[in-house]
């Protein structure tokens, strides 16, 4: 709750930016943008958006205590971008969050980059930069421009948001029209992640340090003749050291049961090398009913620098959905979705042995949002699942095989 | 309480309310519009998915190496509204949405909106690779009128 006081200050903000747009009819013909401070470098644009709420599960504690309900649903950010030219863009953002027990110390950077678009065909961008995978990573913490509260967790997991959002490098991108065949958008990417140390968390050790030697993709969408109809596909890859320490009672246990030399200091590297991540999204908008539809495959080795003790293994997860939404009204939206994720997808109904639980295998989550828009600027939302399943979740604490998950969130944005 | 009979019950209330309001009616749109670009702009004519790929910031260039600069009106506006469904294939909410996403994704910022026909004028005739919309009922002045294919 740490938040909240800013909150108000956010909401404050927004409350005055409405009241200080201009009104719908100009005599004088005078441009909105005309009301935006102009700066050496261009005219400035200055958004953001705070987002409180509310969960509560029935059983299983999700992303926090969520089993006696919590209010720490928490997201803000701030922005301020300029055209410094008619090709160059510049921008940053910053961005905090209370989620249950993931929050940051203080607000982010969460992107901040120059954008050079040179053709058509062909832009840069250099800096932080929002990772394309999928249909909506990169929107996937802008309540205001989704319907769901969350994402399907399998695809884009707010426990992983602090490490797969951005990354720090390079991005190409651009389109290409394929005549009556439609138009091909394409992006790839070069850099490495910049992962905060308390972005993860991690039972009966301190995280340190998190090294990503690099992380590299594509992704192309074709859209098609069909109005609305767009397919792709991303492609990404990683290598990850995380430096962890362990404690001294457990350095102490390892050491009198003879597993480590008496020397050991408790440093303990876990690799993965690599991590990669393939998906496949089909996404169709008619009218104001849209339809999406993703299917992924993710792909592991780890390694530890205590191979007697943490045998390396290779792992491949398999997560897909199906989304459905529909605005009968201006004002309101109703929608859901079916996502379904497998811990390992040769083993999809847990039958292996290394599973305590069958249900420990796989997570199937069917959710069902009702989203209301008081006005353009704020919005509240109702969301529940049910869900089958804890794949999700740390089965140690979380027992239940079904559960229900509900959440309630209002959002300002400017 | 069963999470099964609880999703069920969310389900039922949510199907209730948006029933309720389904049966609201909405604005029509059905003013009919032109669209314009500065004189020195050699282009005649263009596509529908070049004018909806122009304001949505997909098309950067007009293919003479004039950046193009798309100019909205801002809302109400029954021939916006007329514009978003036919040319962007969106519905105002859906345009909300899609610019939210660029905003907050640092991917870009809607074009600028003028308050009035006039204004859409004024920022074509400033700009070499700007394009408008007006209700064809408004004279374009020394803009080019071009034709929608």
């Amino acid at each position: 709750m740490r938040y909240q006081a800013s909150f108000v200050v956010a909401v404050m903000l927004v409350a005055g930016s409405v009241r200080a747009q201009p009104g719908a009819v100009d005599p004088a013909g005078e441009l909105e943008e005309a009301e935006a401070p102009e700066s050496p470098l261009g005219k400035i644009e200055i958004h953001g958006f705070a987002s409180e709420g509310a969960f509560w599960s029935t059983a299983n504690d999700y992303l926090g205590e969520s089993s006696r309900g919590t209010l720490e649903l928490f997201e803000a950010a701030l922005n301020v971008s300029s055209e410094v030219s008619e090709r160059l863009r510049a921008g940053i953002q910053l961005y905090a969050r209370d989620i249950g027990k993931f929050d940051t110390d203080y607000p982010r950077i969460d992107w901040a980059f120059l954008d050079y678009r040179w053709k058509e065909y062909l832009g840069i961008r250099a800096g932080i930069i929002k990772m394309p995978f999928g249909l909506y990573n990169e929107y996937a913490d802008i309540d205001s421009a989704r319907l769901s509260i969350l994402m399907p967790q399998g695809i884009y997991p707010v426990r992983n948001r602090e490490a797969l959002l951005a990354h720090r490098g390079f991005a190409v991108y651009g389109s290409h029209r394929v005549g009556a065949a439609g138009a091909l958008d394409y992006q790839a990417w070069l850099g490495s992640l910049s992962v905060p140390e308390d972005a993860l968390t991690l039972a009966g050790a301190d995280l340190e340090r998190i090294d990503t030697k690099y992380i590299t993709g594509a992704q192309v969408f074709w859209r098609t003749p069909i109005t609305g109809l767009r397919l792709g596909g991303t492609w990404l890859r990683t290598s990850i050291d995380f430096h962890v320490q362990l404690p001294p009672d457990t350095v102490e246990q390892l050491v009198m049961a003879g597993l480590v030399p008496p020397d050991y200091t408790g440093a303990l590297v876990v690799s993965q090398r690599p991590a990669s991540q393939v998906i496949a999204s089909l996404e169709y908008q008619r009218g104001d009913s849209l339809f999406a539809l993703e299917y992924g495959r993710s792909f592991k080795h780890q390694q530890t620098s205590l191979p007697m003790l943490i045998p390396s293994f290779d792992e491949d997860r398999e997560s897909f959905y199906a989304l459905a939404t529909h605005r009968p009204h201006e004002r309101f939206e109703l929608g859901g979705y079916y996502s379904v994720s497998h811990l390992d997808a040769n083993d999809r109904l847990g039958r292996d042995m290394k599973w305590a639980e069958r249900h420990h295998a796989f997570q199937r989550d069917l959710a069902v949002t009702l989203r209301y828009d008081v006005n353009d600027h704020w919005l509240w939302k109702l969301e529940g699942h049910f869900i089958d399943g804890t794949a999700d979740v740390d089965v140690a604490t979380n027992p239940k095989r079904y559960w229900g998950l509900f959440l309630l969130r209002t959002t300002v944005s400017f | 309480m069963r999470p099964l009979t609880q999703m069920l019950k969310l389900v039922v209330l949510v199907v209730v309310c948006t029933c309720v309001c389904v049966s609201q009616p909405t604005d029509a749109a059905d003013e009919s519009f032109k669209v314009i670009v500065n004189p020195e702009n050699p282009i005649t004519a263009v596509s529908r998915t070049f004018l909806r790929d122009a304001y949505l910031k997909r098309a950067a260039d007009w293919g003479h190496g004039t950046t193009v600069r798309p100019v909205d009106l801002s809302r109400p506006s029954s021939v916006r509204e007329r514009f978003t469904h036919e040319v962007l294939r969106k519905s105002p909410s859906q345009l909300k949405n899609y610019w939210n996403q660029q905003i907050f994704s640092g991917k870009g910022v809607p074009p600028p909106a003028a308050t009035s026909p006039m204004g859409v004028i004024e920022y074509v005739m400033d700009h070499p690779g700007a394009i408008g919309y007006l209700p064809s009922s408004v004279d374009p002045g020394s803009a080019k009128v071009i034709l929608v294919r």
